[in-house]
């Protein structure tokens, strides 16, 4: 049986992975980017590491072979290395932000169905039972396209993370996250 | 008890210091500078390597452009700019004044 192997554009160098490699590298690449999530050439760094695990790997293929494996990828990985972030420049501070920055998220922790109406209660700060109230106001003054709406929203929007304190997750945001996330996942190998 | 914990952070702080030595010595690509580290206590990877060079190139230290390669894509290629050069010989006196104090001392 012919094997899966997908086909990743690092940096403008083309190559081809199985599943399990460019599962990893992904992993890397995901935590290069979190990594530098606050640095402001994160996007040159990131094409930089991409061409640099481009080399390492064609260096490492047999000239037989055309899939990168685990084989090659990880000690490739290995010599190339985690993302160290080099200590913050003297540059005068950014002045601290009065706020972090508000995002329209869904809040699995004490969530009815998937945790929606909770973000957006959360986004706008304003009571959960008010956002639901006109949730299934609307609900049933359109005839149950809200159920669409609801849907779409439940499969965009990120998952808040966690707050401290926050009641467990019960058991239908628990599902429909489980179903969300599945569908992502799905989406994503369609779409690599 | 060993040093090392100790001594590391010193490594991690010459680190910048020595890639503007080596930038400055000539034109060159990363590769270039990991072998030139390579042997040396101050052995570094890529993972490393690139933001400390973006950070270098953000503080306008230094510069590249790209050239081509007779192998694979073409390759960026770094050197100091006039601030860099700058920087290098204020970082070269300034690593001779403590090294002499750092004997100096404790005679």
């Amino acid at each position: 049986m012919q094997r899966l192997s997908i086909t990743a554009s690092l940096n403008g160098t083309t190559l081809q992975f199985d599943e399990a490699a460019f599962a990893r590298l992904e992993a890397y690449l995901d935590d290069a980017r979190h990594t530098l999530a606050e640095n402001p050439d994160q996007a040159e760094i990131l094409a930089d590491l991409e061409q640099a695990v481009a080399e390492q790997c064609r260096k490492r293929l047999p000239t037989e072979r055309q899939v990168v494996t685990l084989a090659e990828l990880e000690p490739a990985l290995e010599e190339i290395g985690s993302v160290q972030v080099p200590d913050a420049t003297p540059e005068p501070e950014p002045a601290p932000r009065s706020s972090p920055r508000r995002q329209l998220e869904q809040v699995s922790e004490g969530a009815l169905i998937s945790g929606v109406c909770l973000g957006l209660a959360r986004y706008l700060d304003v009571d959960v039972t008010l956002v639901r109230i006109v949730a299934l106001l609307l609900l049933f003054f359109t005839g149950g396209a809200m159920i669409i709406v609801y849907l779409i929203l439940m499969l965009l929007l990120p998952f808040a993370a966690p707050q401290p304190g926050a009641p467990p997750i019960g058991k239908l945001p628990a599902k429909s996250r489980e179903f969300v996330e599945f569908v992502r996942g799905k989406l994503s190998t369609a779409a690599g | 008890m060993t040093a090392e914990p100790k001594l590391a952070p010193i490594r991690k702080g010459l680190l910048e210091f020595l890639v503007l030595k080596i930038v400055g010595a000539r034109s060159v690509y990363v590769p270039d500078i990991l072998r030139r580290l390579a042997d040396t206590e101050f052995a570094t990877q890529e993972g490393t390597l690139y933001p400390l060079l973006s950070k270098l190139r953000r503080e306008n230290l230094v510069e590249y452009r790209w050239q081509e390669s007779d192998s694979g894509p073409p390759r960026k290629y770094y050197r100091l700019t006039q601030a860099g050069r700058d920087q290098l010989t204020a970082l070269d006196d300034y690593w001779i004044r403590i090294n002499r104090t750092i004997s100096d001392i404790g005679h």
